[in-house]
């Protein structure tokens, strides 16, 4: 049995908040406390920043509940250039100073869907 | 003193009863404002220079004040307007041209207005938000202080909701809701909000914006209210949750929420478009 949620919705900057509200909920199902659950509804609006800059159609995004971490994984269905993706110094950008902040591990890859921005957050339940 | 002080000055008396002061008044002001004006140029000469760019954006911050007041009350925290409209006023004396021949206070007040609407179109959502959940808001807000307190730790929604006698979905709502909702009573920001830590943090806390990973937007983080900055060195540098900081700083956890999703989207924009 999984208990992956997962949801997806047009890649728009109005629909980000649907998916901080999906996060929340599982963070608070998983009874993470109020502030690390504000640390994934922020690195979700980053990485959301980040993939509707690569014009895409639709952005996915997988909860994971795994072993006492949360990983989201979160997917634009978007044809990029290899090259372009992950962005090239990502790891000096400010997107991953920020998520790397919120999160204990950030990945940025090139899915055979499109772009992703992982990030895996212990869940360190009260 | 720009004309729109005048304008407002003049509403705020409109019994009519004292036009022969206020006539004599604004021959006054018109000269005062001659003066002003060519202060002014002068001082648009003489950018990029730090100064004068601080001078100008001090010169005008009334205006900047005036309009920010003028969006009040569609459900944006005052302070937060007055940043947009700083951060506005900022762009208009960077961009602005003396030699096209158009006022400064009318090319400003096009640039100001023009981020204050893009910032309500940002968030329009958040503006329409029912009295019932930002009632929700401030009672989560000041419960997340209490269960602190009490259990020494952050709390769970789970235990938010027990107290609050709301549903875990409510207080997920009034969490949303927390960012774009100021509750004065709770956290009626003040300059000295802190003041002892972010004395205490010193330098390096002054030029964190120069370390890798920032220097995008260290301009932005320059511009950055004292406090704002400090939180985002506490959250990225020394890696303090939100709760320790709030304490740090003698605010709520909630406060420190909205403050730092505000500041991050700011940074964003610039990041994606360096000339906003």
């Amino acid at each position: 049995m999984t208990s992956d949620v997962t949801v997806s919705v047009p890649a728009r900057p109005d629909f980000v908040r649907l998916l901080r509200a999906v996060v929340s909920s599982v963070g608070a199902r998983l009874d993470m406390t109020y502030d690390r659950i504000d640390d994934l509804r922020i690195a979700v609006d980053e990485a959301c920043a980040q993939l509707l800059a690569t014009a895409a159609g639709s952005i996915t995004m997988r909860v994971t509940p795994a072993d006492g971490r949360v990983i989201v994984n979160v997917c634009a269905d978007a044809e990029v250039d290899p090259d372009a993706w992950p962005p090239p110094d990502v790891e000096e950008s400010l997107a991953w100073r920020i998520l790397a902040g919120l999160a204990d591990e950030v990945h940025f890859e090139l899915s055979d869907e499109g772009p992703v921005v992982r990030v895996e957050v212990q869940v360190q339940p009260a | 003193m720009t004309p729109i002080d005048k304008a407002g000055a003049r509403t705020d008396d409109p019994s009519g009863d004292s036009v022969d002061l206020e006539e004599a008044a604004e021959l006054d002001v018109d000269a005062e404002r001659a003066e002003e004006e060519a202060h002014g140029l002068a001082l648009f000469r003489r950018l990029p220079d730090a100064d004068a760019r601080a001078e100008l954006s001090q010169l005008y911050q009334p205006l900047a004040e005036y309009l920010a007041r003028r969006f009040y009350g569609r459900g944006e925290p005052l302070e937060d307007l007055t940043q947009v409209a700083n951060l506005g006023l900022l762009k208009a004396i960077d961009r602005f041209d003396v030699e096209r021949g158009v006022k400064f206070s009318t090319y400003a007040t096009a640039t100001v207005v023009g981020e204050l609407k893009r910032h309500f179109r940002d968030k329009g959502w958040a503006l329409r938000v029912p009295r019932r959940l930002q009632e929700a808001g401030m009672k989560v807000g000041r419960t997340v202080t209490d269960l602190y307190q009490d259990l020494g730790r952050a709390p769970t929604v789970a235990e938010i909701g027990k107290r609050t006698g709301l549903s875990e979905e409510e207080v997920l709502e009034a969490m949303e809701t927390a960012h774009a909702y100021t509750t004065q009573s709770l956290d009626a920001p003040t300059d000295e909000d802190g003041a002892a830590t972010i004395e205490r943090l010193g330098a390096e806390e002054e030029s964190f914006e120069l370390l890798e990973g920032w220097t995008s937007v260290a301009p932005a983080i320059r511009e950055l209210p004292r406090r704002e900055r400090t939180i985002l060195y506490l959250r990225f540098f020394r890696g303090l949750t939100q709760t320790q900081i709030a304490e740090e700083l003698g605010i709520s956890q909630m406060h420190v929420s909205r403050l730092l999703s505000r500041t991050l989207s700011q940074l964003r924009r610039q990041v994606s478009d360096p000339d906003a």
